[in-house]
């Protein structure tokens, strides 16, 4: 009875890790997470104007906003599955 | 020493839903190999391949669990083997989770899939047989 208690600890201890994780700052702290938070300040409201960003392209040679003005510009971000 | 029910039926449920979960890795691996497929889980050929062989030790783990069902002892040492991995793949998953590199996919189910392993990881604990009734000689 014991040892099941003993041995029931760490795994409650997780379990309640896993229930309070959303809340905590280990997880707001995730790439992900640090991302969502960014988003809203990064991003203009519909209609207004970007500010200028530099990004690479796929042959690594970085482009700027402010050189594609005037044409229509289609960002999309994706991960690479290498299929 | 007959097992109790609980136990037997916890036994019986993890252990074919590990078998089919591992068979279905496997076969997912042969059926996108297959031409003109397209890949059923978000991953390349390495990372296929892993997953068919985490399903082939699934398999493996899932038998032991169905085998155990014919001895108390047998049953108790792979009740404990079973709370380890299951803890560690509560782990697994919540490091994920916070990771946040497989948001895109999984999502909330790395952390509720966590707390799903160790609720089966606390019945094992507390639905194992004793040692007392562990068959003689049998190791625990």
């Amino acid at each position: 009875m014991v040892l099941r208690l003993l041995a029931s600890l760490p795994i409650l201890g997780l379990l309640a890790l896993a229930l309070a994780l959303p809340f905590t700052a280990i997880g707001r702290r995730g790439p992900e997470a640090q991302l969502r938070a960014d988003l809203p300040g990064a991003v203009g409201a519909l209609g207004e104007t970007l500010p200028d960003f530099s990004l690479p392209d796929l042959e690594g040679r970085p482009v700027a906003l402010s050189e594609l003005r005037g044409e229509r510009v289609l960002l999309t971000f994706e991960r690479s599955v290498d299929w | 020493m007959r097992l109790p029910l609980p136990y037997r039926a916890l036994c019986g449920l993890v252990g074919a839903a590990l078998v089919a979960a591992g068979l279905f890795l496997v076969l997912l691996f042969f059926v996108t190999h297959a031409p003109g497929s397209d890949p059923a889980i978000p991953t390349g050929p390495v990372g296929l391949y892993f997953a068919a062989l985490g399903g082939c030790a699934l398999v493996g783990w899932g038998g032991s669990l169905l085998a155990a069902l014919r001895g108390a002892g047998a049953a108790r040492g792979a009740g404990t083997a079973s709370v380890l991995a299951l803890v560690l793949g509560a782990v697994l998953s919540l490091s994920a989770w916070v990771l946040g590199d497989y948001h895109v996919w999984p999502g909330e189910l790395l952390r509720s899939g966590a707390a799903g392993l160790l609720l089966l990881a606390l019945a094992f604990t507390w639905a194992r047989p004793r040692r007392a009734a562990a068959a003689p000689g049998d190791a625990a």
